[in-house]
């Protein structure tokens, strides 16, 4: 029972790591050849600097916002799982009172007899 | 911990669990407005219905012990008001990490989150009063208890439709969502359900074992007396 807590446990650890390796969907590689794309294309004259500026601020606001959202999803998956495995250590700690307490039984009725 | 059938519960709940992990972070779609922080939804609702199911079984063996008196029902109902407040204690840790970032807020008094505190508070007072007291009278008196504590399950669950203007979206919401959502959180409720009743059948053996040692020892005691 604890080893399959434990092993959820890091299996929603691992997730995490693997989500949080997956970059925002547009990556800067993307919009820049976007954006190179679209100026060469535009009829009216573009000030490519500032643009290159916009754009970059942009997916420096995406990749933090995604990265806040990943922090709140994870507290949340890790708090779940640390109530299911305070919870289970529990019970294994009472079973193992249980285990102890029954064996003194067995000890004293069999003095007894 | 236990004999076959309850190893075979336990090994399909760790399956069931494992599948759905996998399908809320690698197959559910993006939902379009919270992105990943919606994810929290499919363990968090799943553990608020887990509750309904888990005082609900406190509430029928509360109700088959007052009828039968056997001190079993009354067991297999605390097991399962213990679990009721476990998961309930799940649904309210992950709801304000999820409202903080969706709501901007942790935590707000409108009627579904305050009649769940209450629920929480109230099966809380359940096992306040049966460490008080001993043996016939706590298993009656929690019992009642129990039945009139689930009084509250109804109050939370239409919370949203009686008192409209909450942060809660309305009832309907879950089953309107996007095909990959309403499998992942099927999945999810189902391997939650499922290791309720894995804990329940753990926590009522572990119960009875219990008792089974108290009496002996009551017994010893009075013969040694």
């Amino acid at each position: 029972m604890r080893i399959f807590v434990l092993a959820s446990f890091v299996a929603v650890l691992g997730l995490y790591l693997f989500a949080t390796q997956v970059p925002v969907s547009i990556t800067s590689d993307k919009v820049a050849a976007a954006v190179s794309a679209a100026i060469s294309e535009a009829e009216v004259p573009v000030d490519e600097d500032i643009v290159e500026k916009v754009v970059r601020r942009s997916l420096e606001k995406l990749d933090a916002g995604q990265r806040t959202r990943l922090t709140y999803l994870f507290a949340a998956y890790i708090v779940i799982w640390l109530v299911f495995m305070l919870y289970v250590l529990r019970l294994e700690q009472q079973q193992q009172l249980l285990d102890q307490r029954l064996a003194q039984l067995e000890i004293i009725s069999n003095r007894e007899e | 911990m236990g004999n076959l059938k309850t190893r075979i519960i336990g090994v399909i709940t760790a399956v069931l669990i494992f599948i759905s992990l996998y399908l809320v972070f690698g197959y559910a779609r993006l939902e379009g407005t919270m992105l990943e922080v919606q994810k929290i939804f499919y363990y968090h609702v799943s553990a608020a219905l887990t509750v309904f199911v888990a005082f609900g079984v406190n509430c029928v063996f509360s109700i088959k012990y007052l009828i039968q008196r056997k001190p079993n029902d009354d067991l297999l109902a605390a097991a399962a008001a213990e679990l009721g407040i476990i998961f309930c204690t799940i649904a309210l840790l992950s709801g304000p990490i999820w409202a903080r970032s969706a709501w901007n807020t942790w935590w707000n008094w409108e009627a579904r989150l305050t009649s769940t505190l209450v629920l929480w508070l109230m099966y809380i007072g359940y096992f306040i009063l049966r460490s008080a007291l001993t043996d016939d009278k706590r298993r009656t008196y929690s019992a009642v208890l129990g039945i009139i504590a689930y009084l509250d399950v109804p109050i939370v669950y239409y919370a949203v439709d009686i008192w409209q203007g909450g942060l809660h979206p309305d009832r309907g919401t879950k089953w309107s969502m996007e095909t990959t959502m309403q499998y992942t959180w099927m999945v999810a409720l189902l391997a939650l359900i499922m290791l309720f009743v894995f804990l329940l059948i753990v926590r009522y053996k572990m119960k009875k074992a219990q008792m089974r040692y108290e009496i002996i020892q009551q017994k010893h005691l009075r013969e040694a007396a």
